[in-house]
């Protein structure tokens, strides 16, 4: 591997991030653009990223919805000045 | 200053994204659950001290961090820092592509054959200094600097735990691949 294929995989986590500085983020992707392999490796950490974030959801069951619901109006109304 | 008497019609909305991590970090539905409720609850009792207008869905999540921190620390006594070892980059990556073969893009298909239960163990596998910020950027989309306000961590050490973090997550999905044989046919 080459010294600029590091280079770009060690700004890989903060450009996929989007949290990466305009000069760096053109230095990576024109490293990406001369390199087959860092290109499709990058491609690959961020569809990763977007199969954990699609994997991980949990669809709260209504009945524990409504259950927090009412613990806070309970507890809500109990620290009810006016009551 | 928040008003608590719009605290439910403000907070409500968000309690279903806040399932979601609560049931990543503490791996079951019942503690989610419970830590959810005391969360709702603190926040309830502190929602005077929230500024109107600022990034109320972090504040939550912050809330929520600490409780289950909290909870979880005084349960288990884990240590707070962990040792991973080192992974070279393009970990899960390059594996699969040594186990596939010629075709370029059998990487792609190989990750979309792990179903939601593989992402979920792998993700629940972490340690709970790594998943934490894995959860805050990777499924709730925080950025690295309210990550480092929710978990009260400077944003270098939000940025390393998320390495090592997401470093350890592929090694995790790798071992579920190994210990499958193929990806994706118990799916």
């Amino acid at each position: 591997m080459k010294h600029s294929c590091d280079r770009a995989l060690s700004l890989a986590q903060r450009y996929i991030d989007g949290e990466i500085v305009w000069f760096r983020r053109i230095r990576v992707e024109r490293h990406l653009h001369r390199c087959r392999q860092c290109d499709e490796g990058i491609l690959f950490e961020r569809r990763l990223k977007q199969r954990v974030h699609d994997g991980c959801r949990e669809e709260i069951p209504m009945v524990v919805y409504e259950r927090l619901r009412a613990v806070l109006r309970e507890y809500a109304q109990g620290d009810d000045p006016a009551r | 200053m928040a008003d608590p008497a719009t605290f439910e019609d403000d907070v409500m909305p968000l309690v279903p994204q806040l399932y979601t991590a609560a049931r990543r970090m503490t791996r079951n539905p019942e503690d989610a659950e419970d830590v959810l409720q005391e969360t709702l609850l603190r926040a309830y009792r502190g929602y005077r001290t929230f500024k109107a207008g600022t990034n109320l869905r972090a504040w939550l999540y912050r809330i929520l961090t600490n409780t289950f921190i909290n909870r979880y620390r005084q349960q288990s006594r884990q240590p707070a820092e962990v040792e991973l070892g080192e992974l070279e980059d393009l970990y899960l990556y390059r594996r699969l592509g040594q186990e596939s073969g010629a075709a370029r893009s059998a990487e792609d298909v190989a990750l979309e054959r792990f179903v939601d239960e593989d992402v979920k163990a792998a993700v629940e596998a972490l340690p709970e200094v790594f998943r934490i910020p894995v959860l805050l950027a990777d499924v709730e989309g925080f950025s690295y600097k309210e990550i480092a306000r929710i978990m009260d961590v400077p944003i270098g050490t939000v940025m390393s735990r998320l390495h090592r973090g997401r470093k350890a997550l592929q090694r995790a999905l790798w071992d579920i691949n190994e210990r499958r044989g193929t990806v994706g046919t118990s799916a």
